[in-house]
């Protein structure tokens, strides 16, 4: 009696399963992984709303290949999360690929654990060159890395700040400051470099905590090596709590340039006053105030979103994301299957222009997945907007210096 | 020479702050014996509070920090007699998973209620916000304001604890609980209002830090450890204890980012904290062993 109670169980466990699995199969499961929660939520959630737009977009006009998208979200609030959560989606939730990730730290431990299972990885916003600098077969990345941001901020003291001030480029003294976790010190160190290849006067290099409640010993520092043009790289708190301290100090450098960060975000230059933010340049994924031909559906973006959300963008990041996302989605429609070769080899193949995406990046894959046609935007805070100002064919403003 | 003297200043002015929040720390040490690890999210609560009242109300911090001075009051004493109160006769341990459980979902609460957002008050160029200039020196004013808040609280709270009935009541609790039990001091309402009083303080901190911080769900954990640093250094339950820490650790932190390099700030406070624990395990003000 026993046994044929067990059978029993055993046959409509495994018509129960059948029937999950069938109605499953209807769907195309694809894996975002970002941090919802802790201390990077708002742009982990800000990054995931652009791909939730790619999505929305392509299920409406007829799906991927077919067969409707279901974005499985999962939450990585650290590195050791991240391992967790891409099991998951890989093993259980049976995904095709994994988009993510805003963080480098969650990307880099969420993508052995997807390269192992044989599953893609998109990334659609971390910067940390390292994420693709380890040879990893399905690891894609469609966004600028940190060292195109360094490049970035030390093209801007040339072309931008110093023609501007009407000097020469190596006469100014330049100072670095930055946060000293991995995103901090990855972008100091290529600015290092960049700076010392170009031939600027760098007069201090200043790591300093993203957490500190107190920056002023630091600007002490910088006003005492008359430091003109300050190169930050930060995150949010630290660039408002710098803001504060440099006007409490009473010091007014030539030019400030951030590297993304703090200095992208809206409320940052609420927080501190449009006034104390005007003129204030950044170097980071394009933004909202670009030349519509130079990034073609970047208007429609931007309404698509509002009607969504019910606000405007608050960063780029959604934006960056939108782009990367219609790439790597685009790709999987054009492979042969959605075995991860089959896109490799898709990936491989797309070739589109600078300018030509709502981002206005390219793209281009090299072999070890880096998106050759991504560029940071050089942008500057003006009138409480962040324009941007550089190269010409993007800008809708010209710099503005006092 | 003059760098130094302003160094020294920011580092004091600094330490107001961190007074502020450390005492509130110590005096729920002191009294209650738990070591508060949501000790930062209250700090956020009370500073979205300020927030709030100054956003939808038009209040400015430094007049919103009474009401939240009331409410924190409330918030405290609520955690007192719910959380902590039924693990009271409990090990150790089970406070502190209590505690640092309440600062997760506190933190994930707030979260998931505004979001990640940084937020900031408005208006606030009126009161607090600028700086004064004293010959060569800069000082910032609304840290100036926060400096002398801290020293009237200390003062305040040693006179209430010296010289009222219900301060002497709190003395006698913190020092021998069911001695004072046995002298009729109802103990749970002492708790109740020692917790209370030490998150009342978090009420006055989010107000006069208000003009300076931004805030936003995880600002607590950026003040807490340095809070924890403190309480330690100066002696667990100490109010002079906690006030003078507040001041080494401002100046260290000041004098260090300058001269060493900002991003050791940090290993150099934590090096004289361990330096202190050393020498003197019960911090400079510790009450040692002979306290319960």
């Amino acid at each position: 009696m026993k046994k044929i109670m067990k059978s029993w169980k055993v046959l409509v466990g495994t018509a129960f399963a059948m029937i999950v699995s069938f109605s499953a199969g209807a769907d195309t499961k694809l894996g975002a992984l970002y941090p919802f929660s802790g201390g990077l939520a708002l742009l982990g959630d800000e990054s995931y709303r652009g791909v939730e737009i790619a999505v929305a977009e392509r299920n409406a006009s007829g799906g991927l290949r077919g067969e409707k998208i279901v974005l499985v979200k999962a939450d990585a609030v650290d590195a050791g999360q991240a391992v967790g959560a891409a099991r998951k989606l890989t093993s259980v939730e049976g995904v095709r690929a994994v988009f993510g990730s805003y963080s480098s730290s969650i990307s880099f431990a969420a993508t052995q654990v997807t390269e192992l299972a044989g599953i893609p990885y998109f990334e659609l916003g971390a910067v940390s060159d390292s994420i693709t600098d380890r040879d990893m077969k399905y690891v894609f990345r469609s966004n600028p890395t940190a060292k195109k941001f360094a490049a970035g901020t030390v093209r801007t003291v040339i072309d931008v700040v110093a023609p501007a001030l009407g000097v020469n480029a190596s006469d100014l003294k330049v100072a670095i400051i930055h946060e000293d976790a991995l995103y901090g010190t990855t972008v100091a160190e290529f600015q290092k470099i960049f700076a010392k290849e170009k031939g600027l006067n760098v007069v201090e290099v200043l790591p300093y905590s993203a957490k500190s409640v107190d920056l002023s010993s630091l600007v002490l520092r910088l006003k005492g090596a008359g430091a003109e043009v300050i190169l930050q790289t930060s995150y949010q708190n630290d660039t408002v709590l710098f803001f504060r301290q440099i006007r409490d100090a009473d010091y007014r450098p030539k030019a400030l340039i951030g590297a993304g960060g703090g200095y992208s975000m809206q409320d940052t230059a609420k927080v501190v006053g449009t006034e104390n933010i005007e003129g204030v340049l950044d170097v980071d994924f394009p933004q909202f105030e670009m030349k519509d031909a130079g990034a073609p559906g970047i208007q429609a973006f931007r309404k698509m979103y509002k009607a969504r959300y019910g606000t405007e963008p608050r960063s780029g990041h959604s934006l960056m994301n939108y782009a990367g996302a219609r790439i790597f989605l685009d790709a999987m429609e054009q492979a042969e299957s959605l075995d991860a070769d089959a896109i490799r080899t898709a990936v491989m193949k797309l070739d589109v222009p600078v300018g030509m995406t709502a981002a206005g990046i390219g793209a281009k894959f090299d072999s070890r997945g880096q998106n050759q046609r991504a560029e940071a935007a050089i942008m500057q805070w003006q009138d409480g907007v962040l324009k941007t100002v550089y190269p010409a064919s993007a800008a809708v403003a010209d710099p503005k210096f006092p | 020479m003059e760098i130094f003297i302003q160094l020294v200043l920011n580092g004091l002015l600094l330490g107001g702050t961190l007074a502020i929040i450390s005492v509130g720390l110590t005096l729920i040490f002191g009294i209650v014996r738990v070591v508060n690890f949501a000790h930062g999210e209250f700090l956020m609560i009370a500073m979205y509070g300020i927030y709030l009242l100054n956003q939808y109300v038009g209040l400015h911090p430094y007049i919103a920090m009474l009401p939240m001075l009331i409410l924190m009051f409330a918030v405290g004493a609520v955690m007192q007699r719910f959380i902590i109160q039924p693990l009271l006769d409990a090990d150790d341990h089970i406070q502190i998973f209590a505690t640092v459980g309440m600062s997760i979902a506190l933190m994930n609460a707030a979260l998931m209620i505004f979001g990640a957002d940084v937020f900031a008050v408005d208006n606030p160029s009126e009161v607090g916000v600028g700086s004064l200039s004293v010959g060569p020196f800069r000082v910032n004013i609304g840290q100036l304001i926060t400096f002398t808040v801290s020293l009237l609280l200390i003062g305040g709270l040693n006179w209430f604890l010296a010289s009222t009935f219900l301060g002497r009541a709190v003395r006698a609790t913190a020092q021998h609980r069911t001695a004072a039990l046995l002298m009729g001091v109802n103990v749970n309402s002492i708790y109740m209002f020692a917790f209370g009083l030490g998150a009342a303080c978090l009420g006055l901190a989010g107000g006069l830090m208000a003009p300076q911080y931004p805030v936003f769900p995880t600002i607590g954990t950026f003040f807490v450890l340095t809070a924890f640093v403190i309480v330690v250094l100066g002696g667990l339950g100490s109010l002079h204890g906690a006030f003078l820490g507040a001041m080494i650790i401002g100046v260290v932190d000041s004098l260090a980012g300058y001269y060493i390099a900002p991003d050791l700030k940090e290993v150099v406070y934590f090096l004289i904290f361990l330096c202190i624990l050393i020498l003197r395990p019960t911090g400079l003000f510790g009450a040692g062993r002979g306290s319960e």
